[in-house]
């Protein structure tokens, strides 16, 4: 169930509690299994921000990954998550 | 006030710490190396668009008159991108069919 299939991921602590901090109603709580899939898309959207900027460097010849880069993609990014 | 600073802190060292960790394994992958401003960008990024996540995914709880956000609300955090909301609707039915 903890799906350690491959890699780094966030905690299951550190998505609920970031979660929990911006609901605005207190009484609002997450089901495990939501938690659990909240931190899969987490995953899944620093990994493609970190692709996305690995991209824009390499289409420019730059062997570092850099913040001008990343502000290159960080328009689309947002668009589509 | 100052508690809640904290608290925020240690939490957004969390993120990053894992950001750290995921943009690693990128770098690796294709062989560039990620400036440390950048991952701290991302970080921060991923920090705030946490904010963005919380609201939908409370929203949508509320919406059909529940208090508790499911795997569904996850699902329509997903709905913008058909291949993401294809991703996370398979991982919340592995999660689910391990419950049963």
């Amino acid at each position: 169930m903890e799906s350690g299939n491959e890699g780094a991921n966030f905690k299951k602590e550190t998505v609920s509690k970031l979660m929990a901090m911006y609901f605005k109603d207190k009484k609002t709580k997450m089901s495990g299994d939501a938690v659990l899939a909240m931190r899969e898309l987490l995953r899944v959207f620093v990994t493609e921000a970190a692709v996305r900027a690995a991209r824009q460097a390499q289409s420019e010849n730059s062997g570092l990954v850099d913040i001008d880069h990343f502000e290159k993609i960080l328009p689309q990014l947002m668009l589509d998550f | 006030e100052e508690e809640q600073f904290a608290y925020k802190q240690r939490l957004k060292a969390a993120v990053h710490y894992t950001v750290g960790c995921l943009t690693s394994e990128v770098a690796e992958d294709v062989g560039l190396s990620f400036s440390k401003r950048t991952i701290a960008a991302i970080a921060e990024t991923t920090f705030r668009q946490c904010e963005q996540f919380a609201r939908d995914l409370e929203m949508f709880a509320r919406h059909a008159k529940r208090s508790t956000v499911n795997t569904d609300d996850v699902k329509l955090v997903a709905r913008r991108s058909q291949s993401l909301y294809n991703f996370i609707s398979e991982k919340c039915d592995q999660l689910t069919a391990n419950n049963q």
